[in-house]
């Protein structure tokens, strides 16, 4: 009876001796996915040729330097209320002098939500609302988002 | 021949009643001490030796109330800091635990040591502050400032059974030196708002299925009430 009392106790100290816990894979804070869309036929998606994103005052996102890709996920500055995005796409070929800018402005409020002991706390961004310069994207929707708490789909459709 | 053999045997059966009821029952019997055992935890104070974020003491009591069982308690206070990659908060409070031991261990002679199995039911009231984290950004892009304002949250309250078991050798005269072991799993536990309780004292760490491990050392002494 004592034996089996036991093995009991070091069955329950190796199952909880590597516990999930203690490495964080649960979803942190939500990045901004855009989904790039053909201008004349919105219901198609379009690659961005040659597409470089970076932050103002930033170097280009690493994995996102003079690709070609029709959806990206970009994340927004937690300390801040704005983040300012620069898109450069090059349709033509890999000259800089027919490279086009265009910059897109996510204006918002951030709040704090626990996820778990190894995760700790996710930034969740409420109010959003986006702006553009249309310089080479035509339109974009929604311009205002209550929330974005999640990666789950595209948050923006933008039409090129 | 056979007549006298059996004569022999019936004098050796009035022999043998004779001397049965001769004997004297031994009445030297063997007695342990009955009585409140108080002691503590001695591994707390040196933990927190060891360890700036932990601080606490624990005293245990129990009494003998059969040959072979006890009933048991634990009780003090502790506070410990937890750091976590993205947070660091503090649990400080009081927490006390009842139950009944029972001793596996067949003792010779007047000894009393034991091997024991047991269960506890253990409560705490406890305050938790979150002192400083920092949002998981989930990327290397932009990194997020620490928030260091202290957040707290006081009156919170825990309910746990312990499957414990352990073992105390007498080494001077109703002294004890203890160890013992406990697995405990929560009944309810309360949470601060927008964060969670990580560490209780008294259960210590939370594990995700919401059940914990404990150990202590103790030193006991009996104060002997009667010998039975």
């Amino acid at each position: 009876m004592n034996k089996n009392i036991l093995y009991i106790f070091i069955l329950a100290l190796l199952y909880s001796a590597c516990e999930k816990d203690d490495i964080c894979l649960l979803p942190t804070t939500p990045k901004l996915i855009l989904r790039f869309y053909n201008n004349t036929s919105q219901a198609d998606v379009k690659a961005v040729d040659r597409l470089s994103v970076w932050a103002e005052g930033k170097d280009s996102i690493s994995n996102y330097r003079s690709v070609t890709l029709d959806s990206i996920a970009i994340p927004l500055n937690t300390n801040t209320s704005e983040t300012i995005y620069h898109f450069k796409m090059n349709s033509v070929d890999g000259n800089i002098a027919n490279n086009t800018n265009n910059t897109i402005t996510i204006k918002y409020t951030t709040e704090e939500v626990f996820v778990s002991r190894s995760c700790g706390f996710k930034t969740i961004f409420n109010n959003v609302t986006i702006s553009s310069d249309n310089n080479w994207i035509q339109s974009f929707t929604p311009a205002t988002l209550t929330t974005i708490d999640n990666e789950t789909a595209a948050h923006v459709k933008i039409f090129h | 021949m056979l007549k006298y053999f059996i004569s022999f045997y019936f004098a050796l059966t009035a022999l043998s009643g004779f001397s049965q009821a001769d004997v004297k029952k031994d009445t030297i019997g063997y007695t342990s001490a009955y009585g409140l055992r108080i002691g503590v935890d001695i591994s707390k104070p040196i933990m927190g030796m060891l360890d700036s974020n932990s601080s606490g003491i624990e005293f245990i009591a129990d009494y003998r109330i059969a040959k072979k069982w006890y009933v048991a308690a634990e009780f003090g206070q502790q506070e410990e800091t937890t750091k976590e990659d993205y947070t660091n908060s503090t649990a400080k409070g009081t927490f006390i635990k009842v139950g009944i031991n029972y001793n596996a261990y067949q003792n010779w002679l007047d000894m009393t040591n034991e091997i024991y199995v047991g269960i506890r039911y253990g409560t705490s009231l406890f305050d938790q502050t979150l002192n400083s984290y920092t949002s998981n950004t989930g990327s290397e892009y932009f990194t997020a400032n620490p928030i260091t304002t202290p957040v707290t949250s006081t009156g919170l309250s825990a309910h746990w059974t312990e499957f414990v078991m352990g073992l105390k050798v007498e080494t001077f005269k109703n002294l004890y030196l203890g160890f013992g072991f406990s697995y405990k799993i929560m009944l309810s536990l309360e949470h601060p708002k927008n964060f969670k309780t990580l560490y209780v004292p008294g259960f210590n760490r939370v594990f995700e299925t919401e059940t914990g491990f404990g150990f202590n050392y103790t030193i006991s002494y009996t104060i002997p009430f009667v010998n039975k």
